[in-house]
């Protein structure tokens, strides 16, 4: 497949005299299992493999993807067509940052390969949950769980002579307790909504999850939620748990700092930022307790991989220090308009799709306070836990997030109760100006989101957040205020 | 792209290799060319051609499923071989759907050959040009221009056989100028001579010019006259949320306890309904079973919602046929169209003494399902009604209210209906003047 690679990137440089042209082959297996009340819902394995071959003409861009193998060749033609259709509308030609030739292999460490494991073992596992969610609360209406795994081949070849080939692999999973009651619907998930907790792992990573241990607790929350009052309305002090953290960094900082929105690649369709290149170095994004990298080779990250689909090697790159915004994410068209070298986070989702610039792993940087002393520290306010619900605004100031529950705290304590439905709400400089303390890093955990949606045709990418408890000032609480 | 009859052979080689156990089998194949503008040139181009497999085997109540892209004979037989086997270790699903066994043959094919000549990529890359030379140099424009041809073969073990194929062109341009003041149309058409991308860039434009300088208004509740790409944001969400046999099985509708019961305002009138012309979608699902038109809501009352298999045996009802191949979320509709008033979009307006017109939503996402309760902020155009008249732009809002609540309160429905994009298909929507919408919150742009 190498030689057929660079032959066909050979007759683009050679008889077409393209600036620049690459190949990539994906070859993806996942398997899904889900579990509801006690009984198999879903048992599936999908498999696609294919190409997709990505030509720049004169600056101008053209991309075809295909699963037919023997027609390499043709496919590079259509996409060359499809350059030239594009420069009938171009007015300045892309021109993609410097980079090395890589030749290189990177595999995801795993210690069990997730799809080596059963099924029957995977469906023992969520069996076993739901049988302990059900006997701690027989009122529940419902349980379910899910286990999802992923292997992807992938091999990279272009005309600057790189050669990459990776395989990743992914495990994720979660249960969930739902009890309802004639007016309401409640819903405690573990380790987070949206079907769990996902990580650049193998099967390991759901044995250390820890299913069973909190199949009881979150169990009787949700029977605990039914009874619940209210989330009341109002200005609180927070301190935010990161199993709701995670989307607050991803949807205010980690989109933001894409830098395809920056430069409107994006309006049209997922919106812009409020991010101007010219903030680099000087704005201040939150308080000094505000740290965040973006980091796509810490391990066990949703978004860690060896290179991105541009080439480039995963990095570390500081976004916000103490508080000011210093980096965006980039790619090599985007990374040239700076004339900067992409930072190596350009992904596709499959071999379908072009590279666009995804999130890695956006973690926020643990702080050096005890839970207790963030908790300590407010004297009438809300521990908020598990994300429900998202919504930010096209240029991502104005955000709204609800979470499965709100613990109570008063003169600094927690005081055993607990709220349903809390909702919170805010800007996003302002709210992240507001942290006046981060937890440390015994308390610092990674979520990975394998659901984050962006370009046109729609494209998913696999990201992580990692970040501790994090406290922040008088931040607006509900809606039921608003008359 | 596949033949009907290449597609069929796929399908006839698995149910072969089934043998013994029952099998559906959903051959998908897709050529979709995209050609995307950004900053007022063509910055994305792209074309896939892609074909799969999905295939569902059971026995009894044990189910399993599998897809794949890879298509040679003894590769595709082995891995159903393989599953077949798997088949026997493993533990009962909670249903047994049945097979489709009537009618024996379906074999639709909708495709507009007139479009499919109107939009290869020189074509779309023309027609984006002729639109970014209608502007002026302090605006710019960002969108895209996109043609789908999407072909679906369907068998079982039953011997029944589905084959459809149909073609869709879209457009979408947003126009934004130098204070960040923007304007959005979309159209979507399944032939060329309703696919007028030049009018909806106009339409766009003409908007962007008039969303300057935009007031500040404080949350409360307001008189609103949604478009119609603001209706059709709602209904996809009300539709995932709601309009589902799962989710009322799983009480987390806000329909929940309430079939029979009118829940909204007489005006409202849902059908999920793939026979509208204005519609543009396919005659089966991914169970082979015939799309019925359903009858949601009906002058406000919750009269139906629809199924898949599964759901519809746990109901106790036939399926309605919006299997969408997702068992959590059972049925979707995928055809909403609504029924239309008698006053255009231009007389209500005129009529309202005032009011915020409000283009489209960004970012949707329910906050409470059981409620119906939603939350986005507006987006591409907020406008001051006064007097029947607009007086001026007004910066983005932040809603979050319930639409049990909020359909309760319509005033008036359009007479023009247009298609919006939906997830998947489209839908055919009017606007809708809503009285006392609750916004929550506002943004400085």
């Amino acid at each position: 497949m190498k030689d057929k690679m660079q032959a066909v990137l050979q007759m683009l440089k050679e008889q077409h005299n393209v600036d620049y042209a690459d190949i990539r082959i994906n070859d993806i297996t996942q398997e899904n299992i889900s579990t509801e009340n006690l009984k198999v819902q879903q048992l599936s394995t999908n498999r696609t493999r294919g190409y997709g071959i990505r030509v720049y003409l004169d600056g101008s861009m053209g991309f075809a993807g295909s699963q037919d193998f023997d027609k390499m060749q043709d496919t590079a033609l259509i996409a060359l067509e499809i350059a030239k259709a594009s420069r009938l509308a171009q007015r300045s030609p892309v021109r993609l940052s410097p980079k090395e030739a890589i030749v290189d292999h990177y595999e995801t460490k795993v210690e069990i390969d997730p799809l080596s494991v059963s099924k029957q073992d995977k469906l023992d596992l969520l069996f076993k949950a739901e049988q302990i969610m059900r006997e701690a609360a027989p009122g529940l209406f419902k349980t379910n769980g899910s286990l999802s795994f992923r292997k992807e081949d992938k091999t990279f070849a272009d005309t600057d002579g790189s050669f990459i080939t990776q395989t990743l692999y992914e495990s994720g999973g979660g249960i969930e307790a739902i009890a309802v009651s004639k007016r309401d619907m409640q819903r405690r998930s573990y380790p987070n909504s949206a079907r769990g907790n996902y990580a650049t792992a193998g099967y390991e990573f759901i044995e250390q999850m820890g299913l069973l241990e909190n199949a009881e607790r979150i169990a009787k929350e949700a029977m605990a939620l039914l009874e619940a009052e209210e989330c009341p309305s109002g200005y609180f002090d927070l301190v935010i748990e990161p199993s709701q953290l995670t989307l607050q960094i991803h949807e205010s900082v980690g989109h933001p700092i894409e830098l395809d929105r920056v430069f409107g690649y994006e309006a049209g369709y997922a919106g812009t930022s409020f991010l101007e290149p010219k903030m680099a170095g000087s704005f201040r994004y939150g308080s000094e307790h505000v740290n965040i990298v973006a980091d796509a080779t810490v391990p066990g990250g949703l978004g860690t991989f060896g290179y991105d689909d541009e080439g480039i090697p995963a990095q570390r790159v500081p976004v916000i220090t103490e508080g000011i915004f210093h980096n965006f994410i980039s790619s090599r068209d985007t990374a040239s308009v700076l004339d900067q070298h992409s930072n190596g986070t350009a992904r596709a989702d499959g071999w379908a799709r072009i590279p666009i610039v995804r999130m890695t792993n956006i973690n926020l940087l643990p702080g050096k306070y005890e839970l207790d002393e963030l908790i300590g520290g407010v004297e009438n306010g809300l521990l908020l836990s598990v994300n429900k619900s998202w919504s930010i605004d096209d240029r991502r100031v104005n955000f709204q997030f609800a979470c499965e529950l709100a613990y109570e705290i008063k003169d600094g304590k927690l005081t055993g109760k607990i709220y349903k439905n809390p909702i919170y709400t805010g800007i996003t400089h302002e709210f992240w100006g507001s942290c006046d303390g981060v937890a440390n890093e015994k308390y610092w955990q990674m979520y990975g989101t394998p659901n984050c949606g962006k370009g046109e045709p729609g494209q998913v990418a696999h990201v992580g957040h990692g970040s501790a408890p994090a406290r922040f000032r008088n931040v607006k609480v509900g809606v039921a205020d608003v008359k | 792209m596949l033949s009907k009859e290449q597609a069929y052979a796929i399908i006839d080689q698995v149910v072969q290799a089934a043998e013994g156990v029952d099998v559906r089998v959903m051959v998908q194949a897709s050529g979709s060319g995209l050609t995307r503008f950004a900053n007022s040139e063509i910055h994305q181009n792209v074309f896939e051609d892609s074909v799969q497999v999905n295939v569902n085997l059971s026995q009894g109540k044990k189910r399993i499923n599998f897809s794949t892209a890879i298509l040679d004979e003894a590769g595709l037989k082995e891995t159903v071989r393989e599953m077949v086997q798997n088949l026997e270790f493993l533990p009962e699903g909670q249903e047994e759907p049945p097979l489709v066994s009537e009618p024996l043959l379906m074999e639709i094919v909708d495709f507009n050959d007139e479009l499919d000549a109107a939009c290869d990529v020189y074509k779309r890359a023309k027609l984006v040009k002729q639109c970014l030379d209608m502007l002026t140099p302090e605006y710019k424009a960002f969108g895209a221009v996109s043609y789908d041809t999407i072909q679906m073969a369907f068998g079982n073990s039953k011997g029944i056989k589905r084959f459809a194929r149909v073609n869709s062109a879209n457009f979408s341009a947003l126009i934004a100028d130098e204070q960040g003041g923007t304007g959005y149309a979309e159209i979507t058409s399944n032939t060329p001579q309703d696919f007028d991308v030049i009018a909806a860039f106009e339409r766009a434009y003409d908007k962007a010019k008039m969303n300057q300088n935009p007031m500040q208004i404080e949350p409360g509740a307001y008189t609103v006259i949604l478009e119609q790409a603001a209706v059709g944001d709602i209904l996809q969400y009300m539709s995932f949320i709601g309009f589902s046999g799962k989710s009322l099985q799983n009480q987390a509708s806000f329909l929940t306890g309430k079939l029979g019961e009118k829940v909204f305002d007489e005006q409202l009138t849902i059908v999920d309904d793939h026979t509208n012309p204005n519609t543009v979608s396919l005659p089966f699902d991914f169970e082979g079973t015939p799309r019925q038109k359903v009858t949601i809501i009906e002058k406000g009352v919750a009269k139906d919602v629809v199924h898949d298999m599964a759901s519809a045996q746990a109901a106790g009802v036939e399926s309605t046929g919006h299997s969408v191949n997702m068992p959590h979320f059972g049925g979707i509709p995928l055809n909403i169209v609504v029924e239309g008033g008698d006053k255009t979009l231009e007389d209500i307006v005129k009529e309202t003494d005032d009011g915020v017109l409000i283009t489209r939503f960004h970012y949707m996402n329910p906050v409470n399902p059981r409620e119906a309760m939603l939350t986005a902020l507006t987006r591409d155009g907020v406008f001051k009604i006064k007097d029947g008249k607009i007086v001026g732009a007004i910066k983005n809002m932040r809603f979050t209210d319930s639409m049990l609540r909020a359909l309760n309160s319509i005033e008036a429905i359009s007479s023009d209906r247009v298609r919006t994009r939906s997830f998947f298909g489209n839908y055919y929507v009017p606007a809708m003047k809503i009285k006392d919408f609750r916004f929550t919150g506002k943004t400085n742009a």
